[in-house]
């Protein structure tokens, strides 16, 4: 364990001192600070308002950052040779996976719970405000979606470099995002193959919606019940060991190579 | 006692550029006993890099064993009790010398108190005492050679393997980098490194073995092996590069046996 959390807090330093969060944390600030000067549609909508693009936004630059972070780290190990010094370590495959997992997504979290927090703040500023049980089970569920990301990109990096895996991994989420709450009325009308190939992929893609809480937050709905927060949580546990244990399969026995192969 | 390094009819293959099969090793046998300073020789393709790659376990051999004290080279605990420094020794520039050494510490599971010692101890052994809390992007090569070597020690190793340990280096740097290398065998470690500097060689190793086209075709002491010509090694393939010649130096042994 202790070799996964050492190389979790690699990543974790790496992110701190590079300057990619920053500016998006920077770019989010003056994007609510903008919105706020706004008044379009009278002081109560406006807050709705704010809070609907807020949170958008918050959600775009987490899943951004998901993203580039997750699909970096093993490509970067390959391109700047650092693989070779920590497989040269006691140190297997399947935790070298783990503990780059484990960073992308602890980074990723951390700059999730900033985003919320700026956007509380903003909120509270123009007298508005979250529900405080609400955005505590958005922040849970939207971990939980982070989570799934990060593997799935981790997986897609085994094989592929980081622009392809990046790449990858946007069109699947964004595929899943948009296009899977949609195939249940598909599967309806469609027949024979195409019905077959529309339920292998209705369950193969992660169902990203189940942690989408964004509505209950803008609307101050009351919270979702526990149950079915805690169902979202193990299926995104669940999706995240598959495309974790998908990467390994790929990863465990790929060839490094210093310079020429012989 | 087991070896330090053991090798059995290691073949590696791997795709070839016109769909064909190359062999990079062809049935590599060879042993490296405890407390020898092991020279690994080569021309350029022979064969070095591969064998190392396979040792260290960053690609699986397509037939044959490795072991490492007795431990098959494919599990983890076999690197347990190695280091390893490689020619161009890439680390984490965000990291300054002694977070490196920490973190190598941590993943050998040395205790907080033992990695904090040991990365003064090794900082001060490679001379970059005053370094030592500089980022590495700051660092010159050699200086990230001297870091490279440190991390490589961190676990005080049994074995300790250099793949052109020289090669970065100033002359000053060669020269300790020799003491060091010197005061490991005298506490009884084992190297086993690569190098085209066979006046290093020469100076500094028990024992050599040389690698000519995935095949071992010398092995043995040096001043053996230079003497009369040497022994070529035993069973092995005929050796190509005309008779033994009396008196010649590990340059004029090498390139007979190579060519």
């Amino acid at each position: 364990m202790i070799r996964i959390l050492t190389l979790a807090w690699i990543v974790w330093l790496e992110m701190i001192r590079r300057k990619d969060i920053y500016v998006l944390l920077i770019l989010l600030a003056a994007f609510l600070v903008a919105l706020m000067a706004l008044n379009l549609f009278g002081l109560d909508r406006a807050v709705s308002y704010l809070k609907e693009i807020g949170l958008l936004l918050a959600w775009l630059c987490a899943w951004i950052l998901a993203v580039s972070i997750s699909t970096r780290q093993l490509p970067q190990e390959e391109r700047q040779g650092t693989i070779f010094t920590l497989l040269a370590k006691p140190v297997g495959r399947a935790e070298i996976l783990l503990g780059k997992w484990l960073g992308a997504w602890i980074v990723t979290s951390a700059a999730a719970l900033v985003f919320y927090v700026l956007l509380a703040l903003i909120l509270a500023l123009r007298g508005g405000g979250f529900g405080g049980m609400v955005l505590a089970q958005a922040w849970l569920l939207h971990l939980g979606l982070l989570a799934v990301i990060t593997a799935l990109g981790i997986a897609f990096s085994t094989r592929l470099n980081a622009d392809a895996s990046a790449v990858l991994t946007y069109v699947v989420t964004l595929a899943a995002w948009l296009f899977l709450p949609r195939v249940p009325d598909l599967v309806l009308t469609a027949r024979g193959a195409a019905q077959t190939g529309l339920m292998v992929i209705y369950y193969a893609l992660p169902h990203l919606e189940l942690f989408d809480l964004r509505r209950r937050l803008v609307y101050g709905w009351p919270p979702a019940p526990d149950a079915a927060v805690l169902w979202a949580l193990c299926y995104g546990l669940l999706m995240t060991a598959v495309f974790l244990m998908l990467g390994w399969l790929a990863y465990r026995n790929k060839r490094f190579t210093r310079g020429a192969m012989l | 006692m087991s070896n330090a390094i053991d090798i059995q009819d290691l073949v590696v293959e791997f795709p070839g550029a016109r769909g064909g099969t190359v062999r990079a090793l062809q049935g590599l046998s060879l042993s490296v006993a405890r407390g020898q300073v092991y020279g690994f020789l080569g021309p350029n393709g022979a064969g070095k890099t591969t064998t190392m790659n396979v040792l260290l376990g960053f690609i699986q051999a397509s037939a044959g064993v490795a072991r490492l004290f007795d431990e098959d080279v494919r599990q983890t605990i076999a690197r347990r009790r190695i280091g390893y420094l490689p020619e161009h020794p890439d680390t984490y520039k965000f990291l300054t010398g002694r977070e490196l050494l920490l973190m190598a510490g941590r993943l050998f599971g040395l205790p907080r108190a033992a990695r904090n010692a040991r990365a003064a101890e090794l900082l001060a052994l490679v001379g970059l005492e005053t370094a030592g809390d500089r980022r590495l992007a700051t660092y010159s090569r050699g200086m990230l050679q001297r870091i490279g070597l440190a991390q490589a020690l961190v676990n005080d190793p049994d074995l300790v393997i250099l793949d052109e340990p020289a090669s970065g280096f100033d002359p000053l740097g060669r020269i300790r980098i020799r003491e060091i290398i010197a005061a490991l065998r005298a506490r009884g470690k084992t190297v086993f490194f690569s190098s085209h500097e066979l006046s290093e060689v020469e100076r500094i190793c028990d024992r050599v073995g040389i690698l000519a086209a995935g095949r071992l075709v010398a092995e043995g002491r040096v001043a053996e092996l230079v003497k009369a010509g040497g022994p070529a090694v035993a069973g092995g393939p005929a050796v190509a590069g005309g008779p033994a010649v009396a008196g010649e130096n590990l340059e004029q042994y090498f390139i007979r046996m190579v060519t």
